[in-house]
């Protein structure tokens, strides 16, 4: 019989990964497009895949880089977090 | 974007055969994972600040070179200060009203 209690802490959890998963490429693909396909063309060059991928890498290392910063003010206490929460 | 935490009915999970200390818990773990969810958030809208102000060269690399890397960081610090101003000038206003 399975404990329904951490079934919906699974869930709640895996909702939040997806969620955030799908934020994140949402948002790579917004400023990676942007970047590298400037004007669409019949197919994507292997010059704007190399792009992308550079582009992607560099979301993704520009992401762990605000989250580390942003994490090390949360964990200070700064004044006026809960403020920041409706940004 | 969708930040929101959804409680669904998943089959087998009869919610009031819970006890009340199991109950609590389940409470405090989704106010755990709201906030979870918001900084994700807010990170989620730094970065795409952050990056539109300071990736500006060519993709050459997939690292953030030595001047990116600075970048970012002051980009969520000073973010934070200009947080910060706008309260402070809020709560300066409000008075004055």
């Amino acid at each position: 019989m399975s404990d329904p209690k951490q079934a919906i802490m699974d869930q709640v959890r895996q909702q939040a990964a997806l969620s955030n998963a799908r934020a994140l490429i949402e948002k790579v693909n917004e400023h990676c497009f942007e970047r590298c396909v400037p004007k669409p063309g019949s197919s994507l060059s292997s010059a704007e895949t190399t792009c992308y991928t550079h582009c992607m890498e560099k979301y993704m290392a520009s992401w762990n880089t605000v989250s580390r910063q942003y994490l090390g003010h949360v964990q200070q206490g700064v004044q006026g977090q809960a403020a920041f929460g409706a940004f | 974007m969708d930040s929101s935490i959804t409680l669904g009915g998943s089959p087998g999970a009869d919610l009031t055969k819970l006890s009340d200390r199991e109950k609590q818990e389940l409470q405090q773990f989704v106010v755990n994972e709201s906030q979870k969810a918001r900084i994700q958030q807010s990170i989620h809208s730094l970065t795409d600040i952050c990056f539109r102000k300071c990736i500006t060269a060519k993709m050459s690399s997939g690292k953030l070179d030595r001047t990116e890397e600075p970048c970012m960081q002051n980009c969520v610090d000073r973010f934070m200060d200009a947080n910060m101003t706008v309260l402070r000038q809020l709560e300066q206003m409000r008075t004055q009203m």
